[in-house]
């Protein structure tokens, strides 16, 4: 059974359409999303700025309320618990995010930061039993016990973001929801983390949905790939096969874009025209039709549905063929 | 005469006994028309040796303690105030990573060109010139978008923009400092295919800065590498990026993730970049170096000559 399901998930924002208007128009921030995500495994999910991803990875975990759609852990719906059984299902999911320093309180010690973490859900009241807890937390994520004591600040950033996963792993969860969490970081400090975070994931039988713009990154990480683009996903499938030969225009397009450092690569170039869309107003039609290199007239009218083109292979795209 | 050379530059910020030194001894050469690639870590001094070309880090706090930068020969650090307004924005134009924050907002696009313009070329500043600029810079429908204000403009367009108003002024030489970091992959790739365009259309010079190493073998000729303040490795892009030299380079290539190849687990640096007034003595890399030696603790490394055209602040490149 699928650890996390997701199903026709939607999140609008309402926004108001000026400084004196009181009519209301909405973002589509996320517009129909259905996935899943297996014990154990790494999801990854890439778009571009704006696209949706942060906004889909909070809803997932109940940070933000969809507007419509389904979650389902474990079998279980969240939407159809009480407070009491949603508050004990939540500590199985955790988020960490790009910023570890603006989600770290500045003014608490680390030992606090993850003993509040364990006082929420009750896992250590005993004084030397929470004590415990943590030094083994700080030494699973690679930071010295003895600086438990220590402020966010008298840490690097590749540090705060072990304070952030230690933090996260405090409740023991099944599923982290990894918002970019290597962004922000040194080049040459991403791949410690990295590497700290496939480590966990084997000793500790994690899953994650890992949201990055880096296709590199996620491709190295995930086992399977979902491509969102303005607010839903337009290609999904496993990872390697994703980046080795992509079915959508604009998986193609992300694909070529990324810089890389062979200087010998053949790469052909797709440079996309045009800027992405507002997801207030989505162009109709297939929404990625006027960036899209080789859109048709249909393109413009008809909405593509996600469809499996190879096996495991969905993509909305109407002019994606079918392999048999 | 190479249009840009700086030689063994340092520089502090503070004095006495709080000076911390961010740039120590860089020394790069820069001909008409060649582009250069100065690619590092955050805080390794990139910008700050960029922006000393036209002097504009702010001193204080800095100092420049030693050193030349010769811009087309004559040295930037003895310039008069007249003289170095003369070198900004006319000889040497900027663009940066945030166009957001260089553009006024409350200007319409249109004007800033002009007043760049009137500034460096002042019988040019005309409509039709800045509707030419624009459309080199591949603003679409350039007419109707002078007019318009920065806030109405995506990031990429106002990358467009800025990159518009730098060569207002006929530069021979364009200093970008990481013009697409702030950019989603996309629009990166058309900045930086604008900008291929351009140094072959127009021949200008560029230095362009970067933490991405994917990014220099778009563009660069050649790549010099920095960390904690020094340069470690200069080499023709091509080679540098096929063949590196120094640890650090190699390091660095190894532990970012291909989007072909697979391997299980990335070959991670240990450590963290140090930070400015923390830098380790000896080799500064060596506490994180795959081979670094006892004997590498204790004196800086000279940056040699290894192979033509090849500079490498390691002796046991070849290890
Ligand atoms: N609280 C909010 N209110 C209104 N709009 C929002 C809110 N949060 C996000 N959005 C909008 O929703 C879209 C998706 O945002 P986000 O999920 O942050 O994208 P991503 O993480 O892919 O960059 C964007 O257009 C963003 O401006
Ligand atoms: N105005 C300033 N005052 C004090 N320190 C500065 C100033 N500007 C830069 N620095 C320091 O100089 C070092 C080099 O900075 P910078 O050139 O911006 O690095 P990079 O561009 O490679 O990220 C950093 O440690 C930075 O904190
Ligand atoms: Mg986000
Ligand atoms: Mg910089």
């Amino acid at each position: 059974m699928n650890l996390l399901k997701v199903q026709n998930l939607k999140v609008h924002f309402p926004v108001k359409r000026g400084p004196f208007s009181r009519e209301r128009e909405f973002v589509r921030a996320v517009d129909g999303v259905s996935f899943f995500v297996a014990t154990g495994e790494t999801v990854g999910l890439v778009g571009e700025s704006g696209c949706g991803k942060t906004t889909l990875g909070r809803a997932v975990i109940k940070l933000i309320e969809p507007t419509d759609g389904r979650i389902f852990f474990n079998g279980e719906n969240l939407a159809a618990l009480d407070a009491e059984t949603l508050r004990a299902r939540r500590q199985k999911f955790q988020m960490i995010f790009q910023d570890p320093y603006g989600s770290l309180d500045s003014r608490m010690t680390v030992a606090n930061i993850i003993g509040e973490a364990l006082d929420i859900h009750r896992l250590a009241p005993a004084p030397a039993a929470r004590r415990e807890r943590i030094e083994n937390l700080l030494n699973d994520v690679g930071l010295d016990p003895s600086h438990a004591q220590r402020y966010p600040h008298e840490f690097s950033g590749g540090q705060r973001q072990r304070i952030g996963i230690a933090r996260a792993l405090a409740v023991e969860p099944k599923l982290i929801v990894c918002d970019e969490p290597v962004s922000a970081l040194d080049v040459s400090v991403q791949a410690q983390i990295i590497n700290l975070l496939q480590d966990l994931q084997r000793a500790r039988g994690l899953a994650y949905l890992f949201v990055a713009h880096d296709l590199a990154v996620v491709r190295h990480i995930s086992q399977r790939i979902l491509v969102m683009y303005l607010g839903r996903i337009v290609e999904s499938g496993d990872a390697k096969e994703i980046c080795r030969s992509p079915k959508h225009p604009y998986t193609q397009a992300l694909i070529s874009a990324v810089p890389v450092v062979d200087p010998d690569s053949k790469r052909q170039r797709i440079i996309l025209a045009g800027d992405v869309p507002s997801p207030i107003h989505p162009p109709g039609g297939c929404p990625f039709h006027p960036r899209c290199p080789v859109a048709e007239a249909r393109c413009k009218t008809e909405v593509p549905a996600l469809r499996e083109v190879a096996p495991g292979r969905h993509t909305a795209c109407h002019l994606a063929t079918v392999e048999k | 005469m190479p249009l840009l050379e700086i030689k063994n530059l340092q520089l502090d910020f503070g004095r006495g006994a709080k000076a911390l030194r961010a740039v120590d001894g860089v020394s790069l050469r820069l001909e008409a028309s060649e582009t250069l690639c100065l690619v590092g870590e955050s805080g390794s001094g990139k910008s700050v040796t960029a922006l000393s070309v036209a002097r504009l880090v702010p001193s204080p706090p800095a100092h420049y303690v030693g050193g030349e930068i010769l811009v087309e020969g004559r040295d930037v650090l003895k310039m008069s105030k007249p003289e170095l307004r003369e070198i900004r924005g006319g000889v040497v134009s900027y663009v940066f990573q945030e166009p957001g924050a260089s553009l006024n907002p409350v200007f319409r696009v249109g004007h800033q060109i002009k007043e760049s313009l009137k500034l460096h070329r002042p019988t040019a500043a005309t409509d039709t010139e800045v509707i030419r600029l624009l459309k080199l810079v591949g603003i679409p429908a350039p007419e109707s978008r002078i007019k318009s204000y920065p806030h109405e403009m995506s990031g990429g367009m106002q990358q467009r923009v800025m990159i518009a108003m730098a060569l207002a002024s006929q530069p021979k030489l364009l200093i970008a400092d990481e013009p697409t970091t702030a950019l989603d992959v996309t629009i990166q790739a058309q900045i930086i295919e604008l900008l291929r365009e351009l140094k072959q259309r127009l021949g200008m010079a560029i230095l362009l800065i970067t933490h991405n190493l994917g990014i220099v073998g778009d563009l660069a000729d050649r790549v010099a590498v920095m960390y904690a303040g020094q340069i470690v490795e200069t080499d023709a892009a091509r080679e540098l990026l096929q063949r590196p030299l120094h640890p650090y380079t190699r390091a660095l290539m190894h532990s970012v993730p291909s989007l072909t190849a697979h391997v299980e687990r990335l070959t991670a640096i240990p450590g963290n970049v140090p930070r400015l007034g923390a830098f380790p003595g000896g080799c500064r890399f060596h506490p994180r170096c795959p081979i670094a030696r006892s004997e590498c603790a204790n004196a800086i490394p000279e940056l040699v000559e290894v192979e033509p055209q090849r500079w490498v602040r390691c002796p046991l490149w070849q290890t």
